[in-house]
């Protein structure tokens, strides 16, 4: 039989390969800018080194990495195919770099006017993503909860780019808006209703594949997309006048969602038959106790006044949630997209099924542990250096030092790739 | 006769690798049953494009089966 002919739809490996090379890059920027302002960005979330910092981890390292792998995983898993892909990540991967680097740039320096030029090509790029990805997931005629967690995610990108425009030319240009709240929502959407929605969305179909964990209960994967997209329309509320003593009434059950999700992801792997202790299970463990610290500690900060009032506390939820759940979880999949991708596509090159090197052999185990292992401790120096801030300098460098990592070992399977193409190209066995 | 492949607990691409080298030797009479936790998407692409049918049914601990046989002609 011939494997290649699964995959004649699927998006070309540049396309998922283009956002997936760059984004640790960010990760590394974001560590050297760290280490190089030191305990000063972290010293609350609203200095200019720590909105710098959370762009370039959330749109650098998290937006890059997940349109990449949006626009390959809803070919493969949901069988949805993405108009043009290879045009729509040409234009939409550069456009996105230049727009993050001017909104990092903007807000780092204090310049309205790259804040307010980033806006035009964020609307371009992110729009365009979401309009094509769109009309693929409505096209499509599979059905399941991976697919309409897509579809409600790529719907809360669209809100989260949205109100981050709306926020820019606002401080651009000093339009009169309620910044605080309307950065906790934007911040809330974009976390939330964006990146935790497909991240649960690809866990139900990843989690069991690549872990081998039995599936996510049906009632789980059925309510929890929803829920948590009715609190965050509830949370939403707050840029309207109103009672505020009502935000934990809507917050405590948003968080309690947030730790279902982290608690049946680690029920699964802890009932799993077969034990495999891989970077990316270890990971997503990571990941999931993150998600649990991020839950508890947010609960606290809401029913403890003292404790709001410190304004560390927003950096230590800032850490956990940028560093601890998503640069863990996104760093785990690629861990195991990317062998993956590199398998499929050799595979399109027609080589007999024998002649196609195994996927262990794209990204060595003994690099992505080490690299495990210094993330690792780079985000528990993140976490010290919340409450001690001689760690900052130090914490930033071991973080850039974790990404850099990561960008060479995506480097080495790409190519790894390369080097299997090419042998199988000249072995005459490839169609 | 029916070829059984548990898929449950091997690792990608293990269960699709599995399956194409099974289907190269499957009768005409015969089927192949796949136990799975996902849908396996490329492999429905691949079954469609090379005369094959399936049915693909949910059991209640989240495993599919998916039963595969060859188109008749």
């Amino acid at each position: 039989m011939d494997p290649s002919l699964s995959f004649d739809q699927a998006p070309p490996i540049s396309v998922p390969y283009r956002f997936f090379l760059a984004a640790p890059w960010f990760g590394v920027m974001a560590g050297l800018l760290l280490a190089w302002s030191g305990a000063d960005a972290l010293a609350s979330r609203w200095t200019p080194g720590a909105l710098a910092l959370t762009h370039l981890i959330a749109l650098g390292f998290m937006l890059q990495a997940m349109c990449g792998a949006l626009l390959q995983f809803i070919a493969v898993a949901v069988g949805a195919n993405v108009w043009r892909p290879r045009l729509v990540a040409s234009t939409v991967q550069p456009l996105l770099l230049l727009a993050t680097l001017l909104l990092v740039a903007g807000l780092l320096y204090g310049r309205p006017d790259w804040l307010s030029a980033a806006v035009p090509f964020f609307l371009l790029a992110i729009g365009g993503l979401v309009v094509v990805v769109a009309l693929a997931l409505w096209r499509t005629p599979a059905t399941g909860m991976t697919l309409w967690a897509m579809r409600m995610a790529i719907g809360g990108l669209a809100i989260t780019v949205l109100l981050g425009a709306l926020l820019a030319e606002a401080l651009a240009h000093g339009f009169a808006v309620p910044l605080v709240e309307l950065t906790d929502v934007h911040l809330a959407w974009g976390l939330g209703g964006w990146a935790l929605i497909l991240l649960a969305g690809v866990s139900y179909q990843v989690v069991p594949m690549f872990q081998l964990t039995r599936p996510y209960p049906p009632w789980f994967a059925r309510w929890f997309a929803p829920l948590l997209l009715f609190f965050l329309v509830a949370w939403s509320l707050q840029l309207f006048p109103g009672d505020a003593r009502w935000s934990p009434m809507i917050a405590l059950p948003l968080l309690l969602i947030l730790s279902a999700y982290a608690g049946i992801t680690l029920w699964l792997q802890h009932t799993r038959r077969r034990k495999i202790h891989d970077a990316t299970s270890l990971y997503f463990r990571v990941a999931m106790l993150s998600l649990l610290a991020f839950a508890v500690s947010a609960a606290a900060i809401f029913l403890l006044p003292e404790i709001a009032a410190d304004p560390r506390s927003a950096i230590w939820l800032g850490v956990l949630a940028l560093a601890g759940v998503f640069v863990s979880a996104i760093t785990g999949m690629m861990y195991k997209i990317v062998p993956f991708l590199n398998w499929l596509h050799l595979q399109r090159l027609g080589a007999p099924l024998s002649a196609v090197p195994n996927m262990k052999k794209m990204i060595t185990a003994e690099a992505m542990t080490g690299q495990l292992r210094l993330h690792v401790l780079a985000l528990l120096l993140l976490l010290a250096a919340v409450w001690l801030p001689g760690l900052s300098r130090l914490a930033g460098v071991a973080f850039a030092a974790s990404c850099a990592w990561l960008g060479w070992n995506l480097v080495a399977a790409v190519r790894r790739y390369l080097d299997f193409r090419d042998r199988i190209r000249a072995s005459g066995s490839h169609r | 006769m029916t070829t059984v492949i548990d898929g449950r607990e091997l690792e990608p691409p293990e269960p699709m690798v599995r399956t194409l080298e099974a289907l190269d030797t499957l009768a005409p009479d015969d089927d192949l049953l796949l136990l799975l936790y996902c849908q396996p998407q490329p492999l429905f692409r691949i079954l469609s494009k090379n005369g094959y049918t399936w049915s693909d049914e949910l059991r209640a601990d989240g495993t599919r089966e998916i039963r595969i046989r060859k188109l008749p002609g």
